[in-house]
């Protein structure tokens, strides 16, 4: 294999893995466009914390500034979804490089506390203008036109379903460049030693102040997918159980790699809802068991896994020789 | 486009299954939360599902029904509309059912539209859910319908100022509007509305608010669980009953956390359509079944939420099968009694008229349980918030 062949064969393979979902589950093109979705979110978390190291339990206020955003916009200026997703980014970039500013003087547990604070304020804020937003009822009125003027939203889900996929095919590419491109290794550089960072003369701050901005403009287009495909935005976008499951899919799959975020929100999207099928009661032993089992075993996540078998093989061989 | 597709759908869906008059099975998708702080709803509904199934059948008509539960979570509209979805093209169900949560019924509006689909509302209550759709049914009450009722019967008991507490979200405000419009437009006078936060835990800087104001009544709104206790404590421990202060709710006495309330709960009034006390045939039959199959269960507004959907599904079946639209016709007006009284759909609002009680909390002398012992009836009460 080629490096060149090397380096493309993962993101083909994820890419033929959803195109083949998509022939195997025609019925349930809703839950994998859910799954679209929330990678989009877990991607812009990898992307502050994972690579920035900006430890973060917020990222659902981005998320819903966008949601909302993109879901006002579509009701009162103009119904097109690119346009949509771009006011979603927007919202969700402006929001972050605000809060950015004061919490990125922050670290620590104070950090973490303050990123929830936001989205508690802006969970608040969306509960109190219920004339614009609707409250706890949610925003309601959402119609899209067609993607692009010829790809109408259709009951099986089918359009929403390529079209988020194609966001998130163009957000992983984008994820992945920025993360090799000379901005992504200094965040790399902050999050192990923001110290020697800062002696060969990095900006610190606003480095991590622009991660937290790209991050949450990220969010704010999963958050815009979400208002445009589920036409509707409720308070629960701003909710802390978002930001807290974005986080655990992080953390399954493994931080500081695109294709843990990937494989993280995969596997637990795909065992959340099997395991709620099969047992609509119970189900939630089983996430607390997997990801248990996760956290002790593969403290790195998922995508560790391959290397840890391989260790362990030649491990095995070594002490038999 | 959209259109074509979707008459394709409703055309594959109904195609499957040709003709009323032929036998089929009826599958109902019930979505409601079963997991996690709110999942005392599902359990609720499955109960009152199973029970109507154990004294009726399975069959309606010349048709079987089956249920498919899913779990929701909590107030989460993707996930309620991603269900929704399945449920319509995989397992192609013939009707919906269940909804606690407002945005969680809103969000299948625009597919229950298009497939037309039969959805029971279990809970939901805000009035507005049941415009997104001409499919959409209600068997619980809305906040209007025993709100309005409760601020004219206290100002029938020579009651004419009131302070209004409730908790500051969505069905809060709706109680507290529908109050105070109720409780002026007879003459009485709102002194103070007061919002509380969610997270509230110490009620006593509100209470002492209201005291201070020493108005007739006191309307609150709470959610159920914690707050309520913590609230009716103070109530109790600042002596405002005492002081004359009529404390008036709503489901704040609900049977499920009604024991858990203690004396604190003796002689409060609450207006709702449902007691556990109600003295009746259905209502004691629909107990005793409930209470053979599930020994630890309690019968609150959710179960018979649930029980009267179930009801209410079981003769549009029978009626119309799998034909949705002919389902919905067949459903509207339709009379019947259930444990919680005499019920009729309104063809106009599709929420149930009902009966509001007016009821206050005491020891049965019997069993030695706290119950509502219903005082008076204001009857069929429609969705007075409609219009609103």
């Amino acid at each position: 294999m080629t490096p060149l062949m090397k380096s493309w064969a993962p993101p083909l393979a994820l890419l033929a893995l959803a195109i083949a979902l998509s022939f195997l589950m025609p019925f349930n093109l809703a839950f994998l466009t859910r799954i679209l979705i929330m990678v989009v979110l877990v991607l812009s978390l990898d992307l502050v914390l994972g690579y920035a190291g900006i430890a973060t339990l917020g990222q659902a206020a981005m998320y819903g500034a966008g949601a909302y955003a993109a879901g006002l916009f579509a009701i009162h200026v103009w119904a097109d979804p690119l346009a949509g997703l771009m006011i979603g980014a927007v919202a969700g970039s402006i929001l972050a490089f605000v809060s950015g500013l004061v919490l990125m003087r922050t670290q620590g547990l104070t950090l973490i506390m303050l990123t929830i604070a936001v989205a508690a304020i802006c969970h608040e804020i969306a509960n109190k203008a219920r004339d614009i937003t609707g409250g706890a009822d949610g925003l309601r009125g959402i119609h899209m036109e067609p993607v692009l003027g010829m790809f109408a939203f259709d009951f099986v889900g089918t359009t929403g379903f390529w079209y988020a996929l194609a966001v998130v095919v163009v957000i992983f590419v984008f994820v992945a460049l920025i993360t090799r491109a000379p901005f992504g290794l200094s965040l790399r550089g902050i999050h192990e030693s923001p110290d020697r960072m800062a002696a060969i003369g990095v900006s610190v701050y606003w480095r991590r102040v622009t991660a937290y901005t790209v991050g949450g403009a990220i969010a704010g287009v999963a958050g815009a997918l979400s208002a445009q495909i589920t036409q509707l935005v409720s308070l629960e976008s701003f909710s802390f159980t978002l930001s807290a499951e974005a986080l655990i899919m992080l953390i399954l799959g493994g931080t500081g790699r695109l294709y843990g975020a990937v494989l993280g929100t995969l596997i637990f999207m795909f065992v959340h809802h099997w395991a709620a099928a099969n047992d609509p009661f119970n189900w939630l032993f089983v996430i607390g068991a997997m990801v248990l089992a996760v956290v002790f075993f593969l403290p790195k996540g998922i995508i560790s896994a391959s290397a840890g078998l391989a260790r362990l093989i030649k491990g095995a061989r070594h002490a038999g020789s | 486009m959209k259109q074509i597709f979707s008459v394709a759908l409703v055309a594959a869906i109904t195609s499957a299954v040709p003709g009323v008059a032929l036998a089929e099975t009826i599958k109902v998708g019930v979505i409601a939360p079963f997991s996690g702080p709110f999942a005392i709803y599902g359990k609720q509904y499955q109960q009152a599902i199973e029970t109507y199934v154990a004294q009726n059948g399975t069959s309606a008509g010349d048709h079987e029904i089956e249920f498919i539960y899913k779990d929701v979570g909590g107030p989460n509209p993707d996930q309620s509309r991603s269900l929704a979805q399945e449920l319509l093209i995989r397992d192609q169900v013939d009707y919906l059912a269940g909804f606690t949560f407002t945005p969680n019924a809103f969000a299948v509006a625009p597919l229950i539209e298009q497939s037309q689909t039969p959805t029971v509302i279990f809970n939901a209550a805000t009035s507005s859910i049941n415009s997104g759709s001409e499919f959409f049914l209600r068997t619980s009450y809305t906040l209007w319908q025993v709100t309005a009722p409760l601020a004219e019967w206290a100002y029938d008991q020579g009651m004419r100022t009131a302070v209004t507490t409730v908790t500051d979200y969505g069905p809060g405000i709706d109680a507290e509007k529908a109050f105070k419009a109720a409780f002026e437009a007879k003459g009485g006078q709102v002194l103070d509305q007061i919002r509380m936060p969610l997270s509230t835990t110490d009620f006593t800087p509100f209470i002492q608010s209201v005291r201070e104001q020493s108005p007739d009544a006191l309307f609150t709104f709470l959610p159920g669980g914690p707050p309520t206790f913590t609230y009716t404590k103070t109530y109790n421990e600042n002596g405002l009953a005492a002081e004359g202060i009529k404390f008036l709710g709503t489901a704040e006495t609900e049977e499920v956390n009604l024991q858990g309330l203690g004396d604190e709960a003796l002689g409060l009034s609450t207006a709702y359509h449902y007691s556990g006390a109600h003295d009746s045939e259905a209502n004691a039959a629909f107990k005793a079944k409930l209470v053979e199959l599930f020994p630890d269960a309690v019968a609150n507004w959710a179960s018979v939420g649930a029980y009267d959907g179930t009801h209410l599904i079981y003769q549009m079946v029978a009626a119309a099968g799998s034909d949705g639209p002919a389902a919905v016709k067949s459903a509207l007006g339709l009379e019947w009694e259930s444990p919680r009284g005499p019920l009729t759909m309104d063809p106009e609002t599709r929420t149930v008229i009902q009966n509001v009680y007016i009821r206050e909390v005491e020891r049965d002398a019997d069993s030695g349980l706290l119950v509502n012992r219903e005082k008076g009836v204001i009857a069929t009460v429609g969705d007075l918030g409609w219009d609103q």
